[in-house]
């Protein structure tokens, strides 16, 4: 079970791992339009992180890169689903998110912030809908792959943090 | 991502994604395998061989694939999935309903 998945996410701990990754000088870092399009930079930055950190095993780099895409997923189309609904979005207020990755000795981590609607979760409760459903796996998905799946909402914005634990 | 679609002589369709299988191209996974059934392929085997990436989009395309040809009388089989894509199968539990074959050939073979 994943650290924030024992209780309503907002409520559990803050990772002490997000104090390092503000002062890694190593951290790879990318603001930008929360559209379907910039996934594909988001799997290049897994690619720079993975080649320049060879001590994530191929099993955690599947892990997490998948819980990855998930979350980015999820703010994605929570972002769409908030613009679609605007009768004309300006641009300069597009849905935006940020990502940072980092990995240390111990661990692979990764977090995500956007500015979009409030995210409606309990991280206690994450379980795979049944298994012929085409939707409403990403969030269990990631949290059975993670170490540290953690969600908290400030000012406005959703803020994630994922982990993998090394060896 | 591209996708592949070849039909055998033996009527089955093989579908080859290469690449990821991520929100933006599981779309198109999804056309293409409706597209198939509606056509009257419901045989269809899904080569996972040069998968490098899935996601539960990819996923949701492939159940929603396999639900399709079930209900036209046929069947949807995946083969020779990465090592990626099996983690994700086992993640899921889906790796019983998508039970991996070892080869395009043989797939609809038992």
């Amino acid at each position: 079970m994943p650290e924030g998945a024992g209780g309503r996410g907002e409520e559990a701990g803050r990772p002490a791992v997000l104090d390092e990754l503000a002062a890694a000088p190593h951290r790879l870092v990318l603001s930008a339009v929360a559209d379907p399009e910039v996934m594909d930079l988001v799997h290049s930055m897994l690619e720079h992180l993975f080649t320049h950190n060879p001590q994530v095993s191929d099993p955690v780099r599947v892990k997490f890169e998948m819980s990855v895409i998930e979350i980015l997923g999820n703010i994605v189309e929570h972002a769409y689903a908030h613009d679609s609904a605007l009768p004309a979005v300006d641009p300069s207020e597009a849905r935006r998110f940020e990502i940072q990755l980092l990995a240390t000795d111990r661990e692979v981590v990764a977090t995500l912030s956007d500015n979009g609607m409030p995210v409606s979760l309990d991280l206690g409760d994450l379980s795979m809908p049944d298994e012929l459903a085409e939707s409403g796996r990403g969030l269990a998905l990631a949290a059975s792959a993670l170490d540290t799946l953690w969600f908290e909402r400030v000012e406005g914005r959703n803020h994630w943090c994922l982990a993998c634990n090394l060896g | 991502m591209e996708l592949d679609v070849s039909t055998r002589d033996d009527g089955i369709a093989v579908v080859v994604p290469r690449g990821r299988l991520n929100m933006v191209s599981a779309r198109q996974l999804k056309e293409t395998l409706s597209d198939l059934v509606a056509g009257g392929s419901a045989r269809i085997v899904v080569d996972l061989g040069e998968t490098t990436f899935l996601d539960s989009s990819g996923l949701g395309a492939l159940i929603g694939g396999l639900k399709a040809a079930r209900q036209a009388g046929g069947d949807l089989r995946v083969a020779r999935p990465t090592p990626a894509v099996v983690s994700v199968f086992e993640l899921t539990n889906l790796d019983r309903v998508l039970r991996a074959r070892e080869s395009v050939e043989t797939a609809f073979d038992a």
